[in-house]
């Protein structure tokens, strides 16, 4: 095709980005304002004077921090036990034959769709029961409810994709199934796993509606449900707390977003949209 | 930034080995799964909630704590903020969870009976003798009392939960010289001081918990109530549809998010100088002195007008309470900590930290030193006696008025939202009063038998 | 080349095989049985018995949950307000998710960056997309009515989360701009792998930039738009978090959708038993609409 001069096209597209991008644009600026500026009534869009108070005062005088340390140990687990799971289990669904398979692939689709909140309440009564409401470990079995189809699906395209010459080879070489699996699939692999762990985690890292009903205390409480109970206190609300709150929330989101893109769209493809 | 769509170049930097990338995945998520495991001494945890936790309020439990915890050093308190809106729910995961706290503050009256009457809380009689029953203003903990002649909860302070704050310098401005006594006052007085940049009030009219009991006020201020003195529905008559008008009328004077606002957003809306006029607590004095200081010498609060000067006033008070969920463990230790909260050093030191917001419940403390020796109670004495006095002759839903019986459902009729939808559909969908009234009190007499 | 050793042993090989893959697949039916299949059991199981939340005690109460359900009216004034959500919020999605596909596929200055602004929102969490949007539609300080009294458009602050129909419109405008960039990765995907030969014979023919949109880049989008359009209904009929977090379902019942009246009815009105019985209902919709599109996307491919 003749490309038309870039700087036409530029000239149209960079406005709209910078319109899409301008809400996190003006929470980072809203983050960095001093609180008296924000009830003005002509706010100015560069700030008058830039401050760093409210992410003091968000790291010490909140629990924030507490917050921080529960949504990475809880993205991190639920990555952990749903990767291990689902690197096995996808692997027998696509190179396996046995009576029952296709079931369970389309059962996998369905609860890949299936909405949190109809499992909701007998989630909820089932970890009370075994006695785990209110902990860590209860929202990862919470979450391995969503994230484990959604990382069997995304694990099963992109296995599916991987040529079976190799493991073939390996295996008249004298490799056992499960050697030539871990020496030869796992490595071409791995790829697609780092972007199921990265969705997995970004998934589990944001995750609200199981965290704000099965966890009611601060030693469990994890960022999104955190930040949340920050803004509907009865005396008071802050908006530069809450922003500062916001940026600190993404910056995990951000470093993965900054380092491992081309992983992210690769999963998108493999598990959004091949199908 | 790499290009993000580019699908000829491989994923990973093929320097890494993949071996090695997949072993430092699987090290780090097992860490991270110890260390969520471990590190929990031996001593006995206490939890306490409380929606009362602005900071400075945080700072003096957090000092309660310390003393107490170094007076018992087997006991550790940990003190977790709950949130006025949302502890219905946070109370119900709770309960069946069976992950109790061990003790609850500041909750209203009549979410105190409502559970008590589920069976989901102890009787407190215990701490009531150990802090003395005499210590406390007559009569206080009367409406804790429970159908079984025990107390469900104590209280631990008053608010005037519904006094109008006004700005002086408003008023004089539009040329009114004294704050306004009855609704037609009110609203030529918002009228007369509303510009652009400035609105006249701060109603809220969102469906939450703060709608809900502050427009029972203004059916107590037309002369109506909700509930008989025998709890039968009274809401379907002329104060109900009177005040649903009043309050429709006062909208326009209200900023545009009024139809979201809560405690949060309509307190803020005051304190900013955004509304000439607002509805809460002693909490204003302590948020201006932080927040706005320009206009502290400006502002000072009344009882909230009624529709004639004929209909005496009604003060909501919330009555903060103490509770003792059933079931919690480590009982005698928690009623150990309830009454340390009570020793004067302490409780002054709660008070302080939210000055002529939560009020004094113990006869000694007005008259002590140690209380008086406050900036904002120093500065704003009119206002923190105004408030002292109309909250102890204050109400609620849980017990309208000094005739009615407690009403054990006042707590599920409030989370309901019945009565914040009503005044939502009359205001917000313009529905006509009488039969939007009717419809939530047919919801009301549900509500009653279930 | 087959070898014959290999070919005497293949049955046994085989079973083994099958035996290892069912070992394989055991970890996660054993998971997704106690944490999907039996909890779905029991929802149903649920939606017939009526259960007070804080004390978890119940009786069956048969088709009464149900019945209520679908007596109220409350049940289908929430499935048109669902409705009205995702049909509004899909639009939108598609629409602009295409569009900047169609512009980030260009040759523009530093696209990769631009490509990366676009993305952003999607991964970002809901929490911090409403706190932000919450602050821009703020009545009193937001940065959404000031820009639009500057510029002289309105005169008075507009009442964004808290009037109809403006409610229900600004969660649609947040659940595009957070969503819309799932479609342009799929539309962008795709724009890469239609032959360059299919726009040189058109242009060869005569057609402009519009009529090249129409004949030759659209029915090539049909497929991936297809399958984008079910997976983001099926994810926005069923959105919580957005909605419930800038509206809370309000005002009065506007923008309440099916999944709001669960956690209402379960956790606000404490009634565990009609909550399943909404979910139930809910999943049953989504059912029935996922079996009627995919067989009309399959007669309309055939």
């Amino acid at each position: 095709m003749k490309k038309r001069p870039a700087w036409i096209v530029s000239l149209v597209t960079w406005p709209i980005v910078l319109l899409i991008a301008f809400p996190l644009l003006w929470m980072l600026i809203t983050s960095i304002k001093p609180a008296a500026e924000l009830f003005s009534t002509s706010p100015t869009l560069l700030p008058k004077a830039i401050t760093f108070e409210h992410y003091a005062r968000v790291l010490q005088d909140t629990p924030f921090l507490q917050y921080f340390a529960n949504s990475m140990i809880l993205a991190t687990s639920t990555t952990v036990v749903v990767i291990s799971i689902s690197v096995l289990g996808a692997y027998s669904l696509v190179r396996f034959a046995y009576p029952g398979r296709e079931t369970l692939a389309s059962l996998v689709l369905f609860t890949y769709l299936l909405p949190s909140v109809v499992l909701i309440s007998p989630l909820y009564l089932m970890l009370v029961s075994i006695g785990l409401a209110n902990t860590l470990a209860s929202l990862v079995i919470a979450y391995t409810s969503f994230a484990l189809p959604y990382a069997l699906w995304l694990l099963r395209s992109f296995m599916a994709g991987i040529p079976q010459d190799l493991e073939s080879a390996a295996m008249v070489d004298g490799a056992s199934r499960m050697g030539a699996f871990i020496d030869v699939v796992l490595p071409q692999a791995l790829p697609g796993i780092i972007s199921t762990a990265l969705f997995t985690f970004i998934l589990a890292w944001n995750e609200y509606l199981y965290a704000l009903v099965l966890v009611n205390s601060d030693e469990a409480r994890p960022l999104t449900t955190g930040v949340m109970t920050m803004l509907i206190s009865a005396f008071n609300i802050e908006w530069s707390l809450l922003m500062a709150a916001s940026v600190l929330m993404s910056v995990p989101l951000i470093i993965i977003f900054a380092f491992f893109q081309r992983h992210l769209t690769s999963g998108f493809g493999a598990g959004g949209v091949k199908g | 930034m790499g290009d993000l769509m580019d699908p000829g170049r491989p994923p990973l930097a093929s320097s890494i080995s993949r071996r090695t990338a997949l072993g430092v995945l699987a090290g780090t998520g097992a860490a991270a799964i110890l260390s969520g495991c471990g590190s929990s001494d031996n001593r006995t945890t206490l939890r306490w909630w409380s929606p009362q936790a602005a900071p400075d309020q945080l700072k003096s439990y957090k000092a309660r704590i310390a003393a107490f915890e170094a007076a018992n050093p087997t006991i550790r308190v940990v003190f977790e903020p709950t949130s006025d809106e949302g502890y219905p729910a946070q109370f119900a995961a709770a309960f069946a969870a069976k992950q109790l706290p061990n003790i609850v503050t500041h909750l209203p009256s009549f979410a105190a009976q409502n559970y008590y009457a589920e069976g989901l809380l102890e009787p407190v009689d215990d701490v009531i003798k150990v802090i003395g029953t005499t210590q406390f203003l007559n009569g206080t903990n009367d409406i804790y009392r429970t159908a079984d002649n025990q107390h469900c909860a104590l209280a631990i302070g008053n608010t005037a939960v519904d006094m109008l704050w006004y700005r002086k310098d408003l008023l004089q401005a539009a040329g009114i010289a004294a704050p306004p006594k009855t609704w037609d006052e009110l609203r030529r007085a918002c009228q007369a001081m509303q510009k652009p940049g400035l609105y006249g009030a701060a109603l809220p009219y969102g469906m939450n918990a703060m709608t809900s009991l502050i427009f029972i006020g203004f059916i107590h201020r037309a002369g109506g109530q909700i509930f008989t003195p025998d709890l039968g529905v009274a809401i379907d008559s002329q104060p109900t549809y009177d005040p649903l008008e009043f309050y429709r009328s006062m909208r326009e004077f209200c900023p545009a998010g009024a139809s979201n606002f809560s405690w949060g957003e309509s307190l803020t809306a005051f304190v900013s100088g955004a509304t000439a006029t607002g509805i809460y607590g002693g909490r204003v004095l302590a948020n201006v002195a932080a927040q706005n200081p320009a206009i502290a010498g400006a502002i000072s609060c009344t009882v909230y007008p009624t529709m004639s000067a004929a209909i005496p006033a009604w003060t909501f008070n919330d009555f903060p309470c103490l509770m003792i969920p059933k079931g919690a463990p480590h009982l005698a230790e928690t009623k150990a900590f309830a009454a340390a909260l009570y020793q004067p050093e302490f409780y002054i030191q709660q008070l302080h930290a939210a000055p002529g917001h939560v009020l004094p419940v113990l006869k000694s403390v007005p008259t002590d030193p140690r209380y008086q020796a406050n900036t904002l109670i120093a500065r704003y004495p009119a206002e923190i006696d105004l408030m002292t006095r109309t909250a102890a002759t204050g109400h609620n839903l849980g017990q309208e008025t000094a005739k009615h019986r407690p009403n054990l459902k006042a707590n599920e009729i409030i989370a309901s939202n019945a009565i914040a939808e009503l005044v939502q559909r009359v205001v917000l969908n313009n529905e006509a009063p009488k039969p939007a009234v009717a419809a939530t009190a047919k919801r009301l007499v549900e509500l009653m038998r279930a | 080349m087959p070898d014959i050793a290999l070919q005497r042993s293949g049955l046994s090989r085989e079973r083994r095989d099958a035996l290892l893959g069912l070992l394989l697949i055991a970890p996660t039916v054993l998971v997704l049985g106690a944490v999907i299949v039996y909890p779905l059991l029991s929802a149903i199981a649920l939606s017939f018995q009526s259960v007070y939340t804080p004390t978890l005690e119940g009786h069956w109460v048969g088709l009464a949950n149900y019945r209520e359900l679908l007596g109220s009216g409350g049940f289908w004034a929430a499935l048109l307000t669902t409705a009205i959500w995702t049909v509004g919020t899909l639009t939108l999605q598609i629409l602009i998710g295409v569009a900047m596909a169609l512009l980030l596929h260009q040759n523009i200055i530093f696209r990769s960056l631009a490509r990366s602004l676009v993305l952003f929102p999607y991964f970002l969490s809901t929490v911090v997309a409403v706190l932000v949007w919450r602050w821009l539609f703020n009545d009193l300080y937001g940065i959404v009515n000031h820009g639009l009294m500057a510029a002289g458009i309105i005169d008075a602050p507009v009442n964004w989360l808290g009037a109809m129909p403006n409610a229900m419109l600004s969660i649609m405008v947040v659940g595009a701009w957070k969503f819309f960039p799932f479609v342009v990765i799929a539309v962008l995907a795709r724009l890469q792998t239609i032959p360059e030969a299919l726009y040189e014979a058109a242009r060869i023919d005569g057609a402009g930039p519009i009529s090249r949109f129409f004949d030759v880049t659209l029915p090539q989008l049909r497929e991936v738009l297809t399958i984008v359009i079910l997976l983001r209904t099926v994810w926005d009929f069923k959105e919580f978090d957005l909605i419930y977090l800038m509206t809370g379902g309000g005002p009065v019942n506007g923008t309440r959708t099916l999944p709001l009246i669960v956690y209402q009815q379960a956790f606000g009105l404490n009634q565990m038993g009609m909550a399943a019985a909404y979910a139930v209902s809910m999943m049953l919709v989504m059912l029935v609409f996922m079996l009627a599109y995919l067989q009309r996307a399959r007669k309309a491919a055939a």
